[in-house]
């Protein structure tokens, strides 16, 4: 509980003052707000009074200072005046008041939404592998919003509320002592009652909450399998489901109106009750004469200030608890270990840049998740800079791991990896992972347009080299044919691209990032033969300048790579190129055989079919 | 809430009467709530107006007569009007609460029914999000506006005239002058509502923005990483939280400021009670009366400022209830024509439902989806009793649209389609889709057990019965295998349960539907070939004396159907058996052998993966 004020404070750093200040307009706004009834009341029993001398020695001196008896009854606009400037002045304080809490509390919330983006981007595979997304969104936003709303709302109520009860206090009690404990006996009523109230309905809001869960989840799926509804012709059978926790929603948020029905009449009747008793006690001291018609006023007023704050703490009280719940919350992401950087004494530095591709080297690598069940086990190969290497290998294999691991999203448990020479367990992430450029099965697309998603890779590319790499991508043509060409938003706001789409502006992306290590991780699996034939076609001019691995299931995609490793459960069972791979006896081999048997089975298919014709 | 909302939401300026008076006819049932809601608000707004002036009797009262019977009736006036208004307080809020609820409860029902009689091709146009959205905020935004807004309407303008009248008959000419600071009150009340509504819009924006950011950083951190883009990603999200700061800061100062300056021309109006007030103390004004008029003065903003937020509401809501009042308006393209509803009951009667479909016709169909792209041009075909017609060809070719229109998930823009010779659009719709059995590439399940979704496809079935459909698919071995058999819950969406298995679940369900016409649209594309063969030979028991179209990547599906078409760009290009075809050494020859190799090659692989 503690670490969670500390983190409240610490996220505070740098708007405290303008907190201060807030506080501080908070105070003052509010003696001046309790200033405006004193006019009033000191007119009434000072000047305006037909007894003035009954008036209290403080009304007396105050009608002294001011002028005199006779002078104020013949200027009565002056005090008319004092009640509208001070009424502006306790305004300007507070919206000096509001001012400085919406900026403090706006900019808190502003560093803590960039510090939980910054953190989620550095945060470890390890971490997002564990997660699910919507609840990390929901952590950034709607608990984001909650604490914000602590800041910005719930504090300054809270604050108000005290100060607006205890400024008017002295005055009260230097008025009337009596009159102050009949003003303010209803107040612990009303804080506790509103508090205990807003705790037990909160069960009352979750369950409103699940059955609207249930009624849009039915609804979500009946819209989403819209399809197999019709082919079922189950329209009615679906509206009778969907009526029923339609109808649930519609009784259970029923009982929260009528619960609230009770709290709203109670608690208003315990503030208006306030109120007349007030008015009650008030008119009896007055008919006795031990009260002043002035005072009577004052009175009358103060309740009627702070008696409506006070009726909200309660609820505010109640819903501390979130607040809390929400920063603990976003503290377990704002906690979690970044990914590591290698200590300076051993960090090592990638040679320069070349325009040549980097070797590849893994060394006895083997890996496992969390010491559960070994991925991967002595993976041992080389890729030659330039070379293109083949990962071939049911799912499952592994051959993604090894792919993770060169990008470093996890470490190896044995063994280590080296891109021309150099370790790369040593180096700084960021450098290993700026040479390498990855497509993957299922790439990843920001809302942005085709032309932004292809340069994020190297964001000064002019637009004759982005239409270059999609060219080689072949998907030039295809993004010409959108109603806005390079310009066309895709991803969830604009045009939803084809699987093939998708992963040929991925590779695009990929090639105008130049990369040293250029990695196809079964890249080209929505791409149709033909297409796929194009680009490696392409690719093989740029020979040289990438050292390639291409993860496949296509036998035509890997068997002109200068080497192709076979892998079956984390281990490599054979290396070579196709031509020595194929008189070896072992997977690739009857993998190839397949490809030649086809092509046997229909010739002898045919010529069997031409006998018979 | 998306861009397009928001720009359609910007677009309203004005009120729009006519949208709600069609919107309100949806509140007939509740007409008794909300007339009851109405005389509440009126009472309570006169209770508002009395109880200063009560006030001001029990201090003229005490001050002139002491301790009498006068104060003590008007004492137990002011407790007994508070007493009453607690009362009103639950009342209107019950009967708001009724009203909300149910016209909540009737909207979404009527725009529940209408989405299951929408055509396709309104689902395709309106991502499932966007409809969602219309039965969720935009039902919850109107159904709650109303009841609040017709309370506040009621009790703001009745309390600004029983003020009015109250000052008024206390002092006529005071009352002129205090009334004097209306005008202001009321046109800075209207300027601010604005100006709020304005930064609110902003503000949701820039959040939606902002949640949209979060989820691409999560949801894009692999790509992120390799493309090393932290800091640019996070310079490009601080333009968007500052945005997000600076709408906030002038959405919180827009509300700072409006307070203090209504309170501020209300003190003007309390200014004024004391010094004309004070000047006729002792003759014809009372000190009662002269604290009634600066309690009167002092609140005389509350009722304008409500009523100029309901309005401001008001408006904000009614982009909700247009998008809600067109969904319902919504005609489905395709229904039943008036001569089909009108024959209906003769076709019962006669038998004529229960007819078999013993033949299908496509003669010159024509498609598109959208005005000059053509999917299909006077495509035609004549399918028999019994006879299983397989479809394959490259994505886009047009074959998921032929069974889409043999379905009448659409209808041809030319030409027409004949069930035993007539033109299916002379049936009702019913009686064919209830034919018809059909398994998609992606399988769609409900949430709730194994045994729930596959009795989907026939709700009277018996468990026997689901069992003997499970096992006809090859899905009863998995099942059983679950932890809890046919009991399993498949989750939201079925995401418990692999592709595989789910295709299976939904063969399973077509399957028990018993259907006259069975289409499979690649609905085995993601099970393993060893499994794909066990389900063909368990199918082909199914297919027999049915009509059955097959779509599929997979020629070995494909193989042993009785007809074979080749559908290119809308047409059918090649057709005819496996052996035909094969020998034509045409476009199916070059598809299989590509396909079949590669097929087999999977095979090995998941063979090795498995060992």
């Amino acid at each position: 509980m503690n670490s969670k004020y500390r983190m409240i404070w610490n996220l505070m750093a740098g708007q405290r003052l303008t907190y201060g200040l807030a506080i501080a307009a908070l105070v003052l706004g509010s003696c001046f707000m309790y200033l405006v009834p004193m006019v009033p009341q000191i007119i009434m029993d000072g000047v305006l009074s037909s007894e003035p001398e009954k008036a209290s020695d403080f009304v007396g001196r105050a009608v002294e200072l001011t002028g005199g008896r006779e002078f104020l009854k013949g200027h009565l606009w002056i005090p008319a005046i004092w009640i509208l400037s001070l009424t502006a002045i306790s305004g300007i304080l507070t919206y000096l008041r509001s001012r400085f809490a919406a900026m403090a509390s706006e900019e808190i919330t502003r560093k803590l939404r960039d510090r939980l983006y910054d953190q989620l981007q550095h945060l470890p595979c390890s971490y997002h592998d564990k997660v699910e997304t919507g609840d990390q969104v929901q952590r950034c936003t709607s608990d984001v919003e909650t604490f914000r709303r602590f800041l910005a709302h719930q504090t300054v109520e809270i604050g108000r509320a005290l100060i607006m009860m205890v400024v008017p206090l002295p005055l009260m009690v230097a008025l009337d002592v009596r009159m102050t404990i009949v003003s303010v006996v209803t107040i612990p009523p009303i804080v506790v009652f509103s508090f205990l109230f807003f705790r037990k309905v909160q069960a009352s809001f979750k369950l409103v909450d699940e059955a609207e869960g249930r009624m849009t989840s039915r609804l979500q799926e009946n819209l989403s399998g819209i399809r197999v509804v019709r082919a079922f012709a189950r329209q009615d059978y679906e509206q009778e489901k969907f009526g029923e926790r339609n109808r649930t929603h519609r009784d259970l948020d029923y009982r929260l109106y009528k619960l609230f029905a009770w709290y709203w009449s109670i608690s208003d009747f315990l503030c208006m009750g306030q109120k007349a008793l007030v008015v009650g006690a008030g008119g009896y001291f007055l008919a006795m004469g031990q009260l002043q018609v002035g005072t009577f006023f004052f009175f009358l007023a103060v309740v009627n200030m702070f008696i409506w704050p006070i009726r909200m703490m309660g609820r505010i009280l109640s819903e501390l608890g979130k607040a809390l719940v929400a920063i603990g919350r976003i503290g377990e992401i704002l906690d979690h270990p970044r990914e590591s950087k290698p200590p300076i004494s051993q960090r090592q530095i990638l040679p320069m840049d070349s325009h040549v591709g980097s070797e590849i080297v893994f060394e006895s690598v083997s890996f496992s998740h969390d010491g559960s069940g070994q991925v991967l086990t002595d993976i041992s190969f080389r890729a030659a800079p330039g070379q293109t290497v083949a990962l071939l290998g049911p799912s499952g294999s592994g051959k993604s791991t090894i792919v993770n691991l060169l990008l470093r999203f996890y470490n190896p448990n044995k063994g280590f990896i080296t891109i021309d020479g150099v370790d790369i367990g040593k180096a700084k992430r960021k450098d290993v992972r700026s040479r390498i450029a990855v497509v993957m099965q299922e790439p990843f697309l920001f809302s942005k347009t085709v032309g932004e998603n292809i340069k994020l890779g190297r964001t000064e590319a002019d637009e004759s080299e982005i239409a270059h790499a999609a060219t080689t991508a072949c998907v030039h043509d295809a993004i010409l044919e959108f109603d806005d060409g390079y310009e066309t938003v895709v991803g969830e706001r604009g045009v939803t691209l084809s699987g093939g789409q998708r992963q040929r502006v991925a590779l695009a992306r990929a090639l105008l990032e130049d990369p040293r290590i250029l990695i196809l991780d079964d890249a080209m699996s929505s791409v149709d033969t033909e297409t796929e034939t194009m680009i490696l076609d392409a690719l093989s001019h740029k020979l040289g300048q990438h050292t390639t691995l291409v993860i496949a299931h296509r036998l035509s995609t890997l068997m002109h790579a200068d080497k192709i490793v076979v892998i079956e459960h984390g281990r490599i069972v054979q290396q070579g190129a196709h031509e020595t791979l194929v008189t070896q006896e072992g997977l690739y081999r009857r993998l190839w055989r397949i490809q030649s048997m086809v092509e046997d089975d229909v010739a002898e298919f045919k010529a069997v079919a031409g006998d018979a014709a | 809430m998306d861009e397009q909302e928001l720009q359609q939401e910007e677009s309203q300026r004005r009120l729009d009467i006519g949208l709600w008076r069609r919107i309100l006819v949806y509140a007939r049932p509740y007409r008794w709530s909300l007339i009851c809601l109405g005389i509440t608000g009126f009472v309570f707004a006169w209770i508002d107006a009395v109880l200063p002036r009560i006030t001001g009797l029990i201090i003229d009262e005490a001050t002139t007569n002491g301790l009498g019977p006068g104060l003590v009736k008007q004492s137990l006036y002011y407790l007994g009007l508070v007493t009453l208004m607690a009362f009103l307080i639950w009342l209107f809020i019950v009967k708001a609460g009724r009203a909300a609820t149910g016209f909540a409860f009737d909207i979404r029902r009527a725009a529940f029914s209408r989405l299951q009689e929408l055509s396709f091709s309104f689902y395709d146009q309106r991502p499932v999000g966007w409809l969602m959205a219309r039965l969720t905020s935009d039902c919850e935004r109107v159904s709650s506006i109303i009841p609040w807004f017709l309370l506040d309407l009621v009790w703001g303008s009745t309390l600004i005239v029983g003020i009015s009248i109250m000052m008024l008959h206390l002092n006529k000419h005071l009352g002129l002058l205090v009334m004097l600071i209306l005008p202001p009150l009321a046109v800075v009340s209207v300027f601010f509502q604005r100006k709020l509504l304005g930064s609110q819009r902003a503000v949701r924006k820039t959040n939606s923005e902002i949640t949209a950011s979060f989820n691409e950083a999560i949801m894009g951190v692999r790509t992120t990483k390799t493309l090393v883009r932290e800091r640019e990603n996070l310079e490009e999200f601080e333009v968007r939280s500052t945005a997000m700061y600076g709408h906030s800061v002038r959405n919180a100062l827009q509300a700072a400021v409006y307070l203090p300056i209504v309170i501020t021309l209300g003190s003007i109006g309390v200014g004024l009670a004391l010094w004309r007030g004070g000047l006729q103390i002792g003759g014809e004004m009372s000190f009662g009366t002269m604290i009634a008029f600066m309690q009167y003065a002092a609140f005389f903003y509350i009722p304008v400022q409500e009523l100029a937020e309901r309005f401001t509401q008001l408006q904000a809501a009614q982009a909700s209830a247009e998008r809600l009042q067109g969904l319902i308006d919504t005609e489905p393209d395709i229904k039943d024509s008036p001569e089909v509803i009108e024959n209906m009951e003769q076709e019962i009667k006669l038998g004529r439902f229960e007819e078999k479909i013993h033949s299908v016709e496509f003669e010159k169909v024509s498609f598109h989806y959208k005005e000059g792209e053509p999917v299909l041009v006077d495509f035609d075909l004549r399918v028999g009793a019994g006879e299983t017609i397989a479809l394959v060809g490259p994505t886009g070719g047009g074959k998921s649209t032929i069974v889409s229109l043999l379905c009448r998930f659409y209808e041809p823009t030319s030409g027409s389609i004949k069930i035993n010779g007539i033109d299916y659009r002379q049936r009702g719709l019913l009686w064919l889709q209830s034919k018809l059995g059909i398994v998609l590439q992606s399988p769609h399940l409900f949430s709730g057990s194994i045994r729930d979704n596959i009795r989907y496809g026939s709700l009277e079935a018996s468990d026997k019965d689901v069992i003997e459909a499970a096992k006809v698919v090859n899905a009863h071995e998995f099942i059983s295998a679950q932890e809890n058999g046919y009991e399993t819950d498949v989750g939201e969406g079925g995401t418990r349960l692999s592709t595989g298995q789910k295709q299976l679940i939904s063969l399973a369900r077509a399957v028990l539907s018993d259907p006259e016409i069975f289409i499979m649209d690649e609905a085995t594309s993601s099970v393993d070939t060893e499994t794909e063969r066990l389900i063909q030979e368990g199918i082909k028991t199914v297919l027999q004396g049915r009509i059955s179209f097959i779509i599929a990547h997979r020629l070995s599906t494909v193989r042993s159907a009785d007809r074979i078409m080749v559908i290119e760009q809308g047409r059918i290009v090649e057709q005819g058996n496996h052996e035909e075809l094969i020998r034509l050494q045409g476009r199916y020859h070059y598809l299989y052998t590509g396909q079949f190799a590669r097929e087999r090659q999977e095979g090995i692989l998941q063979e090795v993966a498995s060992e």
